[in-house]
């Protein structure tokens, strides 16, 4: 790779009290192109997007997103991103439409609204933009959390879990959300325990393990029963 | 076709349907089941086991201590108090039943959500939420004024027998309270059930505003059945106390017993509120100018689209405004509401006041937007949620109290203002320290566990009454600046306390560790 990474983590160490949940991570990802995590539960994928989300500080290691340290420029980091977290990711009692809206606020955004309703159409969720997001299913709500992530068209976009529980058609309009995000040349990290579906979406897989990276291969590699055998080996 | 089993199939024996005693008992151990596993949660033991002794020795001091001072069972001012006992007593029902109805059959032993893996029966629910309806600070507050008032109206003479049916009444005022709860839960649970339970408490107000227009007020009180059993409690050893007893225990049993037919009742149904609010249509508004605007314009709708805190609020508000009114509270003991009210409120979210964000806390936290006008939002809501309960009281209040002269009214207002900042500091400096995952859908949910909520309840109402009280006596001093003089240093202390909760939330480990763990 000839241009520098956009997001480039070296020996990342997150630790919450006695448990190590990132135990030395380096990674490299590069504009236009998705990456894929890979790992069994525990293996500090999504601590990973968490932290280059600015939503939970590194204990030790470098961490810089669009050249900007996660640690000093926290704010403008969170400004670039567009994140997907794995667990809900909305406000229970605030509808689609004012999650959209706090997000577009807080980003300046201006003329949002015709891409916001557009998004919202592709995931089908165009009817129950004014409904509060606590009576949402897992999938609708997996959905949303990655029309957030995605309309103000970020620098990086960070998925993780984006296709837990969600149907056919909000997985197609995810890899589309994926594919333009590649197209207009931004970063896409994807974490996913869907090794199928991150072979589809990406270009390059990490595997990490215990909190640290196992592999870094190209995705055609992962891909098959061969790939498969190759993935299984790397988890145990 | 039905066909016989092969000689490689197990025959699965038909389900036989638990006779009702059995499943009683099975629903009394499953009770306390359910409560060591929570005891088991609780983070500081060493604590809790220190708050419960301080529990028993302010119940054991407010039960005795003013049996013995001067005055005490005399024929002036105790003797007043004697005879608003019986009022008092069914105050205490009043309450029991209304708090228990705001929070739809009265807390849970077990949240919902962390409940429905396992087979726990509606009527381990209901008995449950009867172990849980002490840890509440109105509850505990109004048994410690029923029992002290006890104590002082009637001296040391026929104390034990007194207190001991006093007590009973207590449980007694609490098991009938869920009975009503889980009654009117299923009622509102029906179709244009909602209706109906607005229409009963609209009535009921109405009713209660004409008894106090047309001067009725007295002669209703003197009606109350209680007076039957405050004359049993003040008995001593006799046939009389020992009938009063007698009968407290009998219709303790049966409302402990019937309580869980409603319950089975209501769980059959849905909760028509929760699923209306969650399937309600907000139109798009415009955006606010700024972005302190829009946080607060999210999180107030975090606030007043959760049932229990529509509700709760709703009680807190104009309960006590109402005890003011029947009660003719004088301007000078007004005081003492907008602290109990503050505290009430602080305790329907904002001890854990970042689990309004639910799960939605991880994304708002990648929201580029700094933590402090994060926080500056937040206490905002939460400041603007008491001061509405508060002043609501303060305005049902005055009705009765007429014109206050500026001595009481700078009291209450500095009141207020001392009360509010004190109970937000409070309770933001604790949802950074101690914050919980909780779901705040259900009417019944609390945001914190009952151990915690407990410890939050104790010293919500210590702080808060010293403070009333102070300006409850500045009041009596004929010099309105006295009040203002105390509320500067009180403002200035919680002010730092609050300054010092938003530099905390600046700091992103802290700030981490408590998103992490509400979105959990």
């Amino acid at each position: 790779m000839t241009q520098p990474p956009v997001v480039d983590v070296r020996s990342l160490h997150v630790r919450f009290g006695e448990v190590e949940a990132v135990a030395g991570i380096d990674l490299e990802a590069y504009a236009g192109q998705a990456t894929a995590l890979l790992g069994r539960n525990g293996a500090g994928k999504s601590t990973t997007m968490r932290v280059l989300a600015g939503v939970v500080p590194p204990t030790a290691g470098t961490v810089t997103v669009a050249g900007l340290d996660i640690r000093t420029d926290t704010l403008a980091v969170k400004q670039v991103t567009g994140y997907c977290p794995d667990v809900g990711g909305l406000v229970p009692r605030a509808t689609p439409w004012e999650h959209l809206q706090l997000s577009a606020r807080l980003r300046r955004l201006t003329g949002w609204e015709d891409r916001a309703r557009d998004l919202l159409e592709r995931f089908e969720l165009g009817d129950v933009m004014n409904r509060v997001t606590g009576g949402f299913s897992h999938g609708m709500g997996r959905r949303l959390s990655v029309v957030l992530a995605a309309m103000h068209e970020p620098q990086v976009l960070l998925l993780d879990e984006p296709f837990d529980g969600v149907d056919p058609i909000g997985v197609e309009a995810t890899f589309e959300v994926i594919a333009d995000a590649r197209a207009r040349g931004a970063t896409i990290l994807l974490s996913t325990h869907l090794r199928d579906l991150a072979i589809q979406a990406c270009g390059t897989v990490l595997v990490l393990r215990g909190g640290s990276r196992v592999a870094a291969v190209d995705a055609s590699e992962m891909a098959g029963e061969e790939g498969a055998r190759a993935y299984r080996a790397l988890l145990d | 076709m039905p066909t016989a089993p092969s000689s490689t199939e197990v025959a699965v024996p038909p389900h036989t349907p638990e006779g009702l005693l059995t499943a009683a008992r099975r629903a009394v151990v499953d009770v306390g089941i359910l409560f060591r596993f929570r005891r088991q949660a609780v983070r500081r033991r060493h604590l809790a086991r220190v708050l419960s002794l301080v529990f028993l020795g302010v119940t054991l001091g407010v039960a005795i201590i003013p049996a013995f001072v001067p005055e005490a069972g005399g024929p002036n001012k105790a003797f007043d108090i004697r005879l608003l006992m019986p009022s008092a007593m069914a105050g205490f029902l009043v309450l029991a039943m209304s708090s228990a109805i705001a929070s739809g059959g009265g807390r849970e032993l077990l949240s919902r959500d962390q409940a429905s893996p396992y087979p726990v029966s509606p009527t381990t629910d209901h008995l449950g939420a009867l172990l849980m309806a002490p840890l509440n600070i109105a509850w505990m507050v109004q048994a410690w004024v029923l029992l002290g008032s006890t104590a002082f109206s009637l001296g040391h003479h026929n104390l034990v027998q007194a207190q001991i049916v006093m007590v009973l009444w207590l449980v007694f005022s609490t098991a009938l309270g869920q009975v009503m709860a889980w009654s009117m839960e299923a009622v509102r649970r029906c179709r244009g059930g909602i209706f109906v339970t607005r229409g009963l408490l609209v009535a009921v107000a109405l009713t209660a505003g004409v008894v106090q227009l047309t001067g009725n007020t007295a002669h209703v009180l003197d009606q109350v059945p209680t007076l039957w059993f405050f004359l049993g409690a003040i008995d001593g050893w006799s046939f009389r106390w020992a009938l009063t007893v007698g009968v407290l225990l009998a219709v303790t049993a049966v409302a402990v017993v019937l309580g869980a037919v409603p319950t089975h009742l209501a769980a059959r149904r849905m909760a028509r509120d929760e699923a209306r609010m969650e399937t309600d249509l907000h139109p798009p508004r415009r955006l606010p100018r700024s972005v302190l605007g829009i946080l607060v314009r999210t999180d107030r709708a975090s606030v007043w689209r959760s049932v229990p805190m529509r509700r709760g609020v709703m009680v807190l508000a104009v309960g006590p405004g109402l005890v003011a009114i029947f009660g003719n509270l004088p301007w000078s003991s007004m005081t003492i509401l907008p602290g109990l009210v503050a505290s009430g409120g602080a305790l329907l979210f904002g001890v854990n006041a970042w689990c309004l964000d639910g799960r939605g806390s991880l994304w708002r936290e990648n929201l580029p937007v700094s933590p402090l006008t994060m926080f500056d939002a937040r206490a905002w809501v939460l400041f603007e949620f008491l001061a509405t309960a508060s002043l609501i009281t303060i305005a049902l209040g005055a009705l009765r109290a007429g014109m206050p002269n500026a001595e009481e009214l700078a009291a209450v207002v500095c009141t207020v203002v001392v009360v509010l900042v004190q109970v937000v500091a409070a309770a933001l400096r604790w949802s950074i320290k101690n914050p919980y995952p909780v779901d705040l859908r259900s009417a019944r949910a609390t945001p914190a566990p009952p151990a915690a909520m407990v410890g939050y309840s104790a010293r919500l109402a210590t702080s808060t009454t010293i403070t009333s009280l102070l300006f409850s006596g500045a009041a009596h001093v004929p010099d309105w600046r006295l009040s203002v003089t105390i509320a500067i240093p009180c403002l200035m202390w919680s002010g730092v306390r609050l300054v010092r909760a938003r530099d905390r939330w600046c700091d992103p480990v802290v700030r981490a560790r408590v998103v992490a763990t509400t979105a959990s």
